[in-house]
């Protein structure tokens, strides 16, 4: 029970320090209210009530399920599948995740039954390798691993009571053991992935799958790839007043069921056919929705209503958010977008990961210190040769430090005298390498607090993992004799009093920089004004692009954003704007502001089918090749240790910039995803375009997964149509964006930062002023003192 | 007005250099910032090294120090929970910034020296104030003073102004009455000789009851006795050039506030280091920096302080102090910070007026020292001029780099022992990684050296001033210690000056070098074993290794210096060319002097055949004095004599039989200050930091092989006479 309770002292606690800060100017949505903070999305079933607006909501479907079963759900009765990721592997010698799955009062109280699909790799020894699961603390699986040919099941039946409305936590854990080698490589070949589609708790009781309240709409979860899907039927799609209503809705459901990978799809008559992950929601006035239901929510003719009923079409589950007028449809949205909404001017203590991540990250907006307990790591003791454990925390978008920044991990760790020099202990941002810490004493020793400076250079806006990875080196496993891999004989540890200090670091926001968007959907999430979108409202792939891509950007904001579509080019000028249109339909201008070649237009998309040789990747091959050979490659050699010590390149020697030339989508992007400053330079335009609509919709879906929309940064993201991967173009110059008060030490920080990326900006400015100390020094010589 | 502008303007530079400094940038820009300002540096000092552009040089040189003064104060602290490395890592942080106030209290000493004042050399001798010469003394042999007393004597000066006064305090009735009789019979002789002496060259000779208060003690009995509105003070091994007073009195005529005109110390001989090292005539000597720079940068803060010697001071200021002050052994600093903080003001004379001899053996040199610093510290600790109401604030300062400057025994130690808490111990007391000792640490210590050269080019050359540092530091660490746990122990000794090494030898305190020398040996081979043993550390162990090796070479040369060479001639020759008589028999040949020093002389006679020369035998020479252009007659010694070209070169010693002899002696020497000048001018000249580096190895390599042969040999005798003696017992038994 004290897992429940503690994101709730931590949301406290990270609040607390910032309630003095309030400024009454400030356009930033993350900032903390004079009020107790919120969570935005309620993590606790009590807090999920209903709207209390003047809207009547229906608590019961009307027709129980069990007379009228669908096809779906008589294909997989009661199916909750648990895996909120197409993949899931444990990889190394120790491995854990952890997460909640949202279930209705309904789902918790029927019988029900835990199965788990499984592989692992060959090399993993099964007598010293278990394999376990946890639900709400209690150990329901523990098993050796031992399914090397093909995905075995295992099955453990719920005990009762164990269950509860609401957020379930679920721990998985592997402990991985090489059957011969003992090698720290060889710790790389160990695996077990965990199968989606056989992972999955099945609930005996007829029933569980049809919602019976609105809030159950949480407990919508994903399907067996881990997708989460929300078919939306708006009758009235093309007409102009449905469009931010809509959007609105999208995100609120967005933030409501807050899955890893949602997406949207709206029509103007047609859903889909039931099944798990899946929802169907019905959108329009009582008379749209007359010709696409057959029955309504009572009363919804003369107010606003959100109900669900059971149709014959769209299946038993379907959520119904209409009124007589679309004002009631737009108010019934609004009421239920306030459970899920938070005020601009309350700054958010987390980001909310529970459904895929336990704990949620805390959100770091300046100088803090943060115990490992509270972060989710707990003393972990350790008998393998590699050990890693990890946390997240997030910071928001106007995080300036990449260039300078250094936090602190004050580690609280132990190793025995088995342990010997040469082993180390490594800490990884984001998966990037940021410390190491060699071990260099023999003979076992107390780490107290032992402070490791890591580099921020790999954080990004938004969530980011830090890792914690020991490599340790004994005798025992240079010998490695048989059955030494399994060995339980605690080598390490590392306690939960290790703390992270994280300094204040500059904050200033900066345009274009899509990071900050794939974070926190900035600078969209904290526009005081309905955000201008610009779409192509008569095509409805467009529209379900927009859906997808909003509700993305709302579960990155952790809260609603308004949007404006019926927004003119020529009115948004100075505001901060979304185009998500084909790259045909672009206006040129807005091609021109972000920086997008005019030609691409009729360019792009031809060439999608000849995929042209990548000429970058050929040249790096070739010069790996020839590498070391003649004094040439010293010189390169001397290049890469330059800037593997100092990060130091060519790029640090630039002072001022060329213009960068305008973009062409190479022919095997499917997607791209450009940001400039708009005309007036006061925000952001962004667009989002492919080479034809349907292309568009796609692409957007593929962007907005949990994996993609973290890549996005820089100027331009594309994505390649072919392997999914991500591509970034830095941008050559920004423009800053003020996000706090203007403060002393922050700008002090800010110069940091920009020095720092322009190194010889540094030494010129420096060598000027020396120049003019010295001349002031002369000018003091010349005035006191003896002159002969 | 215009001042606190530029005050104003100078502390708004500086407050933003100070916000740029301590912008915590990245790694890589430090690096590019680093290397530019170097670059900077080194164009600036090729193109144009003196004026705006020095200051401007030294800004940069500012700023890459005080980045690593940021970066170090706040990354690189061990954790305090690690006391065994928080202890001595934050002992080696005290010694850096204890290192970088003295380089910030020395930029402001030698900001601006100023330069040497227009002579201000009168004929008319009307209005020329009365001038009292002392010269005190303990226990220097008569000759000696004979000179010396002579020297004082030829200065030209109206004669009834001028009185001499030999202040003996090796003759005092304390001393004649003692307990000890020899001690007392000796006390009687030197009085009665020295008495005679002193009336034989018209010098009054002075002695007292008891021997108080030492050498201030000792001058203060002079000022009772005597009348003269100025008083010049020689110690007794410092003869004055015939030109002191007339360059040095008329300063008094234009300030009435002035209570010192100081002049350098000039030394005709070589100080152990020099003669060990045999760089005595081609590089500046150590002191040359303290006279030729930091006296004159003193100067122009009014802040020059009166050394002992050489100098003329005011008997009216003396008076208002009860003459000289002396609490600490170092009385003439502590004179001049109480007359400065009563708003009396000095001056500086950069021109050597005096010559003198200094300590010759390595154990009489650190004597010296020890006094110096155990004097300096005192002074510290009993008169605290940073804090000394009435003194100026350029003042405070310029007094607190003179003091403070004499805990260099403490950084130093420490920096010798540091690496060593790594390589033996494993301690880890300095947190950086490799590229962070490159970019902070290596761009620090090159511009360190960069800006010392920059300072003092031409007076100090690269890593002499860390050698002297080094060789005083063993000896002078519990000197130093000593005096800060007993401020009032210390006593006065006289440093021996006239010591002669007939033999090389190693010096007798020179044994701790070697075993010094021995450890940091030891951690070159545990760098080795290190680097191949723990790889996974090895840019750190190399970092340190350097280090470590810094440090050795460093030790290595300091046992060249207390490898103490034998030397036929035991004082230093000064070219002179000078016509002459030389008398063989009845005749007087034509002979020209080549080069004179205190006991000798070298001279070319012509038109004489070998034979007329025989070793030993009593010569004379005749020649023109420059005092008063009559002739004398100075018997020598003939010692050695050789065939040249056109001549017959004799190397002959003085015999001097009367007191007028030794007039003739010091007209030699000491009559042409300006023969002095040309050879400090000839040793000086900047070499640059790479050419001074490159020399400085050499020199300490060969240094290196020298004590170690010494060593050798120092072993083999003690055995050989270790055997000695086992053959000498068994054969008695």
């Amino acid at each position: 029970m004290r897992r429940a309770v503690w994101p709730f002292c931590l949301l406290l606690a990270a609040a607390a320090p910032g309630l003095a800060q309030v400024q009454p100017f400030d356009m930033s949505s993350e900032r903390p209210a004079e009020a107790a903070p919120t969570s935005p999305v309620p993590s606790q079933p009590e807090l999920a009530q209903p709207p209390a607006v003047p809207a009547t909501v229906t608590q019961e479907p009307a027709i129980p399920s069990a007379t009228q079963p669908s096809a779906a759900s008589s294909a997989e009765p009661g199916r909750r599948y648990l895996i909120p990721f197409a993949e899931f592997v444990l990889p190394g010698e120790y491995a854990r995740r952890s997460w909640s799955v949202y279930l209705t009062p309904e789902q918790a109280a029927s019988p029900a039954r835990l199965n788990l699909g499984y592989q692992n790799a060959i090399v993993i020894a099964p007598e010293v390798s278990r394999l376990r699961l946890t639900v709400n603390g209690t150990n329901l699986l523990d098993s050796p691993i031992a399914s090397p040919d093909s995905p075995s099941g295992l099955v453990a039946d719920m005990p009762a009571g164990l269950l509860h409305a609401g957020m379930n936590d679920i721990v998985i854990e592997a402990f991985q053991r090489h059957r011969t080698d003992c090698t720290i490589e060889s710790t790389y070949e160990l695996w077990t992935q965990i199968v989606p589609e056989d992972t999955f708790l099945s609930f005996d009781m007829p029933g569980t799958t049809i919602w019976r309240r609105v809030d159950d709409i949480r407990a919508i979860g994903v399907n067996a790839v881990g997708a989460t899907r929300f078919n939306l039927v708006v009758p009235s799609v093309q007409q102009a007043t449905s469009g931010p209503v809509v959007m609105t809705l999208a995100q609120t459901l967005a933030l409501m069921a807050n899955m890893p990978n949602q997406s949207f799809a709206i029509s103007e008559t047609q859903g889909a056919a039931p099944s798990a992950g899946q929802a169907n929601v019905a959108v329009g006035t009582v008379s749209e929705l007359a010709g696409v239901l057959s029955t309504l929510p009572p009363g919804a003719e003369s107010a606003p209503a959100i109900g669900l009923v059971n149709d014959p079409n769209l299946g038993p589950s379907t959520l119904v958010v209409t009124g007589p007028t679309w004002q009631a449809v737009s108010d019934a949205v609004n009421s239920l977008g306030q459970q899920v909404d938070r005020p601009i001017d309350v700054q958010r203590t987390s980001i909310v990961t529970r459904p895929w991540r336990i704990p949620d990250a805390p959100m770091l907006f300046g100088a803090a210190t943060l115990q490992f307990s509270n972060l989710g790591v707990n003393t972990f003791e350790f008998s393998g040769r590699r050990a890693r454990t990890d946390f997240t925390v997030g910071v928001p978008a106007d995080f300036y430090a990449k260039a300078y920044g250094e936090m602190t991990i004050l580690l609280d760790a132990a190793y025995s005298a088995e342990v010997q020099p040469g082993s180390h202990i490594d800490i990884y941002v984001n998966d990037n390498i940021a410390a190491t810490v060699p071990i260099t004493t023999s003979g076992g020793e107390i780490l107290r607090h032992l402070p490791i400076k890591v580099t921020m250079r790999h954080f990004r806006p938004g969530e980011n993992t830090i890792a914690i990875e020991a490599v340790l080196l004994t005798g025992a496993d240079k010998l490695c004799a048989p059955g030494a891999t399994g060995l339980d004989n605690g080598r390490f540890v590392i306690f939960d009093t290790s703390e992270l200090v994280l300094p204040d670091y500059a904050r200033i926001g900066r345009t274009p920089e899509l990071s900050g968007l794939g974070g926190t959907g900035f600078p969209y999430g904290r526009a005081d004004y309905p955000v201008p979108l610009v779409i192509d409202r008569a095509q409805p792939e467009s529209l379900s692009a927009a859906a997808t891509l909003l509700a993305r950007m709302a579960v990155s904001a952790g809260r609603l954003i308004a949007v404006d579509t019926n927004a003119s080019v020529a009115s948004i000028a100075d505001r901060n704007a979304i185009f998500l249109v084909a790259i045909s339909q672009a206006p040129s201008m807005v091609l021109a502001q972000v920086g997008i070649s005019d030609e691409s237009r009729t360019s792009w998309g031809e060439t999608v089918a000849s995929i042209k040789p990548d000429t970058q990747a050929t040249f790096e091959q070739w010069r790996d090749r020839l590498r070391g050979s003649g004094w040439r490659g010293q010189v390169s050699r001397f290049e890469e240790w330059l800037s593997g010590t100092f990060n130091v390149s060519m790029d640090t020697f630039r002072i001022f910039r060329a213009e960068e030339p305008a973009f062409v989508p190479g022919g095997n992007a499917s997607l791209l995803v450009a940001a400039s400053p708009n005309p007036a330079g006061t925000g952001t335009w962004t667009l989002i375009s492919a080479p034809t609509i349907g292309a568009l919709k796609e692409g957007v879906e593929e962007l907005t997964t949990a994996t993609n929309w973290r890549q996005l940064g820089g100027h331009i993201t594309t994505i390649n149509a072919t392997n999914n991967d991500v591509s970034r173009i830095a941008a050559d110059s920004f423009e800053f964006i003020e996000t706090v008060p203007f403060s002393f030490g922050n700008y002090r920080l800010i110069a940091a930062n920009w020095l720092s990326s322009n190194a010889l900006s540094y030494g010129l400015v420096l060598t000027i002023l020396s120049i003019v100390l010295g001349l002031a020094t002369a000018g003091l010589l010349a005035a006191f003192g003896r002159q002969r | 007005m215009q001042k606190i502008i530029i005050t104003m303007l100078w502390a708004l530079a500086s407050v933003a250099v100070i916000a740029l400094i301590t912008l915590p940038v990245s790694l890589e820009t430090q690096l590019v910032a680093g290397m530019s300002v170097l670059v900077a540096m080194m164009i600036l000092k090729l193109l144009r090294p003196d004026g705006i552009w020095r200051l401007i040089a030294l800004a940069f040189g500012t700023a890459v120090v005080l980045r690593y003064v940021y970066w170090r104060t706040t990354s690189t602290l061990p954790p305090l929970n690690q006391l065994e490395n928080f202890i001595p890592g934050f002992l080696l942080y005290l010694a850096e910034m204890y290192s970088v106030l003295m380089l910030a209290l020395s930029l402001f000493v030698v900001a601006q020296p100023l330069a040497p004042r227009p002579s201000r050399v009168r004929r008319d001798d009307a209005d020329l104030p009365s001038v009292d010469v002392f010269i005190p003394t303990y226990n220097e042999d008569a000759e000696l003073l004979a000179n010396t007393m002579a020297a004082a004597k030829a200065i030209d000066y109206p004669p009834e102004k001028l009185t001499v006064w030999l202040l003996d305090d090796g003759g005092t009735l304390q001393k004649r009455n003692s307990e000890r009789i020899g001690e007392a019979n000796e006390a009687e002789r030197r009085h009665a000789q020295l008495q005679k002496l002193a009336a034989d060259l018209g010098v009054r000779y002075l002695t007292r009851e008891r021997n108080e208060h030492a050498k201030a003690g000792n001058l203060n009995n002079g000022l009772a006795h005597s009348t003269g509105e100025l008083v010049a003070v020689f110690d007794a091994d410092h003869a004055p050039a015939r030109d002191f007073l007339r360059e040095t009195v008329g300063y008094f005529g234009e300030d009435p506030r002035l209570f010192l005109v100081q002049t350098p110390h000039f030394f005709l001989n070589p100080d152990p280091v020099e003669r060990n090292l045999r760089t005595f005539e081609k590089m500046p000597s150590e002191n040359e920096m303290f006279y030729g720079i930091i006296q004159r940068g003193l100067d122009k803060w009014n802040a020059s302080f009166f050394c002992g010697s050489a100098a003329v001071l005011r008997r009216a200021a003396l008076l208002e102090t009860d003459g000289f002050s002396g609490i600490s052994i170092t009385e003439d600093c502590e004179t001049a910070v109480e007359l400065h903080a009563r708003g009396w003001n000095s001056v500086y004379v950069d021109k050597p007026l005096i010559a003198g001899l200094q300590p010759a053996t390595f154990a009489s040199f650190i004597g010296q020292r020890s006094r110096w610093a155990q004097g300096m510290i005192q002074i510290l600790r009993f008169r605290f001029p940073p804090f000394k109401r009435g003194l100026s604030i350029p003042q405070r300062l310029c007094y607190a780099s003179s003091t403070l400057f004499w805990l260099f025994p403490f950084p130093r130690a420490i920096f010798l022992i540091a690496p060593l808490f790594y390589l033996f111990f494993d301690l880890q007391i300095f947190t950086a990684s490799g590229g962070e000792f490159m970019a902070y640490t290596l761009a620090y210590m090159i511009v360190n050296l960069m800006m010392q050269n920059y300072l003092y080019g031409a007076f100090r050359w690269p890593w002499i001033s860390e050698l002297y540092e080094y060789v005083q530091t063993v000896h002078l660490l519990p000197a130093v210690v000593s005096v800060i746990l007993n401020p009032r122990k210390p006593t006065f000794k006289v440093t021996a000056k006239d010591e002669s090494i007939s033999t090389s030898r190693i010096s007798e305190i020179g044994m701790p070098f070697f075993i010094i020398f021995g450890v940091l040996l030891i951690g070159v081979a545990m760098t080795v074993y290190k680097v191949y043993a723990e790889p996974f550390k090895a840019d750190v162990t190399l970092v340190v290794g350097g280090w470590n090796l810094i440090n050795l070479i460093m030790a290595g040369c300091a046992l060249g210096v207390v490898s103490e060479r034998g030397e036929r001639a035991s004082s230093r020759r000064v070219k002179v060319s000078r016509r002459c008589d030389f008398q063989i028999g009845q005749h007087w040949l034509k002979a020209s002097i080549e080069d004179v020093s205190v006991n000798g002389t070298r001279i070319l006679v012509y038109g004489a055949g070998l034979d007329e020369f025989a070793k030993g035998n009593v010569s004379s020479i005749r020649f023109k004095m420059y005092a008063d252009g009559t002739e004398g007659v100075l018997p020598v010694t003939i010692r050695n004599f050789e065939r040249t070209s056109d001549s017959i070169a004799v190397g002959c010693y003085y015999h001097p039989s009367e007191a007028n002899h030794h007039r003739l002696i010091a007209d030699l020497l000491f009559a042409n200050s300006k023969q002095w000048e040309q050879f400090q001018l000839s040793r000086r000249g900047n070499p640059g930091l790479i050419r001074g580096t490159v020399r400085f190895l050499r020199l300490a390599l060969f240094q290196t092989y020298r004590g170690l042969v010494y060593l050798w040999r120092a072993l083999r005798n003690r055995k050989q006479s270790g055997q000695a003696a086992t053959a000498v017992a068994e054969h008695r038994a």
